[in-house]
């Protein structure tokens, strides 16, 4: 008998392994969709939901902004048949879409979220957004610190993902027209270009946002002009440190300027017109940079200190001009000229034009000065305005390519 | 008397007793620490607090040791009587179990919110939390050594993920997020040792470790051992914390040192994310921390009412798990922590001097040498 109950135990026990394979609350991954790409634009209700509406199938809100999900991969044939339907600009009509946009309006973000498990029979997870993408129109109107709320409070969203502004519609960035391609992941890819352009600003990520949001600085996000679902990277558009909201752009020449100053070049090209009219390419190996705060009697000043390295790789001189260390010299002041226009351009736009300092300025004077700083601090976009700002640029060209002559 | 309770033959070397102390401080509180540091130093100087406070705990862990090698053999629910008389004592030991047992109910807590949160959503938290109380019953049950031996696992693995898991955020680290430094002079950082000193509950284990100590002399060393490591580890996290998210970005986070492992992904390598493993190594470490708290607790009892061991440990885990239960949310849960990690900065920290002190002018025990 006491056999029987111990061989008994034993085996229940041998079964409840079974229940013990950790799997209790489990999701299928074919059974969800996944985002990867959110797209926040200014309300434009779809043709669906003005038709769903006149059907009495409408909730109580206000038409804020539209959200679009970007879903992979798309369920086959009834992502065709839904773009169709909703007739929108989702890129040419190629069956070869490896995505699927879907949208919605409304005025809160995880009320539109949650809409789509009435629309959808696969519910959303964001474990894998990998882009966001707000509209400069939308970024007009409301404060960052509102359209990203619940995203910086929502558990999914991974604080990697990264941000990006949309000079024209976002459900255009997060279109395209080529077949087989995922937008988001398109531009997650641009950001690691890094080493090859320096018009190309430091990826910012949902935590990044989020601190500079809370230090209360001005600040910079990466800027995508679109047409006809293909897409370009270009310039910045700048955010009021107060106000969180945008309010104008930088060009891809002031992002070029920024990088000097900043010092954070990874690569990247300098093009200039030599004394001769011909055109001459520099290619920036390193910099560096070096922003000093300078306090005399209570005024402010800073100087920049920025050196590059670097080679002349293009010279469109005919007959051809062999490059010399004369030569050589010269050119480096050329390409020192050049920089110092990118460089003035962006001092001017930041200080005279939309009173930000979306340069690091601030951070430097925080850490020689924070007494001063604390101060300061308030009305800081304000006061840099006011600031005399000097720097030298040294570029210095260390070889001259494979070719010589 | 404590072998008729224990079983014969218990005890620990002195890195064991180290190791207990480090496998005990770190817990709940590394996933939570940058940010009630930040929030109270509100300058990058966070991680100064850190090392102050660090140095602080060491102060009180020497002399809550210096106290128990007076009296070798025996815990402090033993040797409390022979200072201070039966019924201080039996408040004191009661002081003290409770504490054990709030302590080991809040780890339970936090372990089931968070895990609610970022690993299991969706299973119900007693799913979560029981089968967890169950293992740590069938460790406890084991006896201190072989607590002992487990940590003795546990430790090296959380240490060298916890420290590769942070190396790899150095990918978004900026050392200018960390100045400048004392740039608003000292009162920053003091205001953090307040905070700070929570998370460095841990070390008053050796109560109860000294006893089963072979050598009780060396017990010195193993507090100042096990309290150093932590101090490290602590400083490492906050620094790369603050280094990767910015003073500003910490304070709003709840869960910082979590969120900075979710705020890179690496390719190329085995994994892309690693907050995963950051989880697993502290839910390690959280079971460490309950069951060396569920063990004191238990042994209190018995010592105490001279009863079973085994006893004990059955009945306590239904009570921890009701105590775990009576938070209403996250914010409660972090108040409970911190009430109780409070109430040992006076029950650890300052009763033991004046036991030290007591126990000096009474005569009381053997000297140490």
């Amino acid at each position: 008998m006491n056999r029987l109950i111990r061989q008994s135990l034993r085996i229940i026990a041998a079964m409840l392994l079974v229940l013990n394979t950790g799997c209790w609350s489990s999701q299928e991954i074919e059974d969800l969709s996944i985002v990867v790409g959110l797209g926040l634009d200014v309300a434009n209700e779809s043709k669906f939901e003005r038709d769903i509406a006149k059907q009495g199938g409408a909730y109580p809100k206000r038409n804020v902004l539209t959200a679009t999900v970007q879903i992979v991969p798309p369920i086959s044939g009834r992502g065709q048949r839904q773009g169709q339907g909703q007739g929108q600009s989702q890129g040419g009509s190629s069956g070869g879409k490896a995505y699927l946009n879907e949208k919605l309006t409304g005025d809160s973000i995880f009320q539109i979220y949650r809409q789509f498990s009435v629309r959808r029979d696969r519910p959303l997870v964001g474990h894998h957004l990998k882009v966001i993408v707000v509209a400069s129109d939308l970024a007009k109107q409301y404060s960052l610190e509102q359209i990203f709320d619940f995203i910086l409070r929502d558990n999914d969203i991974r604080p990697s993902c990264l941000v990006v502004v949309s000079h024209r519609d976002a459900i255009e960035a997060l279109s395209s027209s080529e077949p087989g391609e995922i937008p988001a992941f398109y531009l997650t890819g641009l950001v690691n270009n890094r080493y090859r352009s320096n018009k190309i600003l430091p990826p910012v990520t949902l935590i990044k946002l989020d601190s500079t949001m809370q230090s209360g600085t001005s600040f910079l996000l990466q800027n995508v002009v679109t047409y006809n679902g293909e897409h370009k990277f270009s310039g910045a558009a700048i955010f009021k440190g107060s106000s969180k909201k945008w309010i104008g752009e930088l060009t891809q020449f002031d992002v070029e300027g920024l990088s000097w100053i900043r010092g954070d070049i990874h690569g990247g090209v300098l093009k200039a017109y030599a004394p001769g009219g011909y055109t001459v390419t520099y290619e920036m190996r390193d910099s560096s940079s070096k922003i000093i705060p300078k306090v005399k009697d209570g005024e402010i000043s800073f100087h920049i200190k920025m050196k590059s390295e670097g080679r002349l790789i293009e010279d469109w001189s005919f007959p051809e001009i062999p490059s010399t260390e004369g030569y050589l010299k010269e050119m480096e002041k050329v390409f020192e000229k050049q920089a110092s226009k990118q460089i003035d351009q962006v001092l001017h736009k930041m200080q005279h034009v939309y009173h930000v300092d979306v340069g690091g300025f601030d951070k430097e004077l925080q850490i020689k000065h924070p007494k001063l700083w604390k101060k300061i601090k308030d009305q800081w976009d304000d006061t840099f305005s006011r600031i005399p700002i000097t720097y030298e640029i040294d570029i210095k060209i260390t070889d001259a390519g494979s070719s010589t002559d | 008397m404590s072998s008729s309770n224990t079983g014969p033959k218990e005890n620990i070397s002195t890195s064991q007793a180290a190791v207990m102390v480090i496998n005990y401080m770190l817990g709940a509180g590394i996933l939570t620490l940058p940010r009630t540091t930040a929030e109270a130093v509100r300058t990058p100087d966070a991680w100064i607090s850190i090392i102050v406070s660090g140095l602080i705990v060491l102060a009180a862990g020497w002399i809550l040791v210096s106290l128990c090698k007076r009296f070798q053999g025996k815990t402090w629910f033993q040797f409390v009587p022979e200072i201070t008389g039966k019924w201080i004592a039996f408040l004191l030991s009661l002081l003290v179990i409770g504490y054990f047992m709030i302590i080991a109910a809040s780890e339970i807590r936090i372990l089931a919110e968070v895990t609610g949160l970022f690993l299991l959503e969706g299973t119900p938290i007693w799913a979560i939390v029981l089968p967890f109380m169950w293992i740590g019953l069938y460790l406890t049950l084991g006896g201190i050594n072989c607590i002992a031996r487990l940590y003795e696992i546990i430790l090296p693995i959380t240490l060298v993920f916890l420290v590769l898991a942070l190396l790899l955020s150095s990918k978004i680290f900026d050392a200018d997020n960390l100045k400048p430094v004392l740039g608003s002079g000292i009162m920053p950082v003091l205001r953090g040792i307040k905070p700070t000193l929570l998370s460095f509950t841990g070390y008053e284990i050796m109560l109860v470790a000294t006893a089963f100590m072979k050598f009780p002399k060396k017990a010195t060393r193993a507090v100042i051992t096990g309290i150093s490591v932590p101090v490290v580890i602590y400083t490492f996290t906050v620094v790369m914390v603050i280094g990767g998210m910015s003073i500003n970005g910490v304070e709003k986070r709840t869960w910082p040192t979590l969120d900075l492992m979710r705020s890179f992904e690496v390719q190329g390598l085995l994994f892309e994310r690693f907050e995963s493993l950051l989880l697993v190594i502290w839910i390690m470490q959280i079971f460490s921390t309950f069951t060396v708290t569920l063990y004191a607790a238990s042994l209190g009892w018995s010592q105490i009412l001279n009863r079973k061991f085994r006893t004990f440990v059955f009945a306590l885990l239904p009570v921890m798990f009701l105590i775990a239960m009576i938070p209403k949310d996250v914010t409660e849960a972090f108040k409970l922590g911190d009430t109780v990690g409070y109430a040992s900065v006076f029950l650890f920290g300052v009763i033991p001097l004046i036991l030290l002190l007591v126990s000096l002018v009474r005569k009381k025990g053997a000297k140490p040498n």
